[in-house]
């Protein structure tokens, strides 16, 4: 359960701030008037493309793996600190 | 750092009965010595004075009744017990600040920040949400000043001329916000618990009552939430418009959402650590 939860947290963490800053280049680029596309082998970030009167953006897979990835990561560094450190209460947010 | 001339006061949650010293917020009381009631029972006067009146009625020397009186309220003003109320004019006051830090400049140290505790009313969501907003008004507004002075540099090289002040108002503003709602998120979900907010020096962190695990993760999640929250919806919002400045905007507090992974307390607290 505390694994899910690990994953689920670090998952949405990577996952918002990776389509937060791919959402801010996209809109960048479109402002700029340019086409843009970001991928890493066959997975695509985000996508830009001008037509005549307007840009289209696309978000693609990687985003998604990416937010996987984070959610891995979160979980191995959650048990690393587990074992480390034990629990802390200190009361403070 | 804190001068002589400075007096103390507790701040609200905290109390002193003739021999302990005892916090509402934390749930705890500790022992006083009697040295310990004798200054604390002073607050209000300047430390200087207290020193003085510790050394004739101890028969100590004043130098060691000076750095005891002043070693002692550094740690309670550490641990949030105590509020120094600082004497002089600010600009003194951020002259002698800098005095200090040139002087320790060549050890690599930085003054030690003071840290000041603030009362929150968890009698409801809204006043929650509402006393935290006030109590962290003067906070928000130091990080967008401070945020947007030190983004100014960067945005130079990335913006384009003419907006280089927009971009960094947006971030720096954006960030402030962001602090501002994140603590606001955690003390809407702190509804009925005796809570603070502390500000120490670029901390800025709720103080409240130990809480069952399940509600201390939903309390650890909604600081974090509340900012992400917000921050997707101006960056979904400026991207449905094609406009930066609002995705900019939302930047900084989208990036809240690392506090939910074990780099940051609220995130460990998530996670069950």
């Amino acid at each position: 359960m505390r694994d899910l939860r690990a994953f689920a947290f670090g998952a949405i963490a990577i996952g918002v701030l990776a389509y937060a800053g791919m959402a801010a280049l996209a809109v960048a680029t479109l402002a700029a008037g340019r086409s843009l596309a970001v991928g890493l082998g066959p997975l695509v970030f985000v996508a830009v493309e001008r037509e005549a009167s307007a840009g289209v953006m696309t978000f693609g897979s990687g985003l998604a793996a990416v937010a996987i990835v984070g959610g891995l990561a979160n979980v191995a560094s959650a048990r690393l600190i587990r074992r480390r450190a034990g629990r802390r209460s200190d009361g403070v947010e | 750092m804190i001068a002589t001339s400075d007096c103390v006061e507790l701040p609200s949650g905290v109390s002193l009965t003739s021999d302990r010293l005892a916090d509402t917020v934390r749930g705890c009381s500790w022992p006083l010595n009697d040295s310990g009631s004798f200054i604390l029972r002073r607050a209000g006067s300047p430390l200087d004075a207290v020193a003085r009146e510790l050394a004739e009625a101890h028969d100590l020397p004043p130098d060691v009744a000076r750095f005891d009186v002043l070693r002692f309220i550094w740690t309670l003003n550490s641990l949030a017990l105590v509020n120094i109320v600082p004497s002089g004019h600010r600009l003194r006051r951020l002259a002698d600040w800098l005095g200090l830090t040139l002087r320790l400049a060549p050890t690599g140290a930085l003054p030690t920040p003071i840290t000041r505790r603030r009362r929150l009313d968890t009698g409801s969501m809204v006043r929650g949400v509402v006393s935290t907003l006030r109590a962290s008004g003067f906070r928000v507004l130091a990080i967008a000043t401070a945020s947007t002075l030190v983004l100014l540099p960067p945005t130079m090289i990335v913006g384009g001329p003419g907006r280089v002040g927009a971009l960094a108002v947006g971030l720096g503003v954006g960030t402030a916000i962001g602090v501002g709602l994140h603590e606001a998120g955690h003390a809407a979900m702190l509804r009925g618990v005796p809570s603070a907010l502390v500000v120490r020096g670029r901390r800025t962190f709720l103080l409240h009552a130990p809480l069952a695990p399940a509600r201390r993760s939903l309390v650890a999640v909604s600081g974090p939430a509340a900012a992400v929250a917000a921050g997707m919806a101006l960056v979904l919002l400026g991207a449905a418009h094609a406009e930066p400045s609002v995705v900019v905007l939302g930047l900084p507090l989208a990036a809240h959402s690392l506090s939910l992974t074990v780099l940051g307390g609220d995130g460990r607290a998530a996670c069950g650590i």
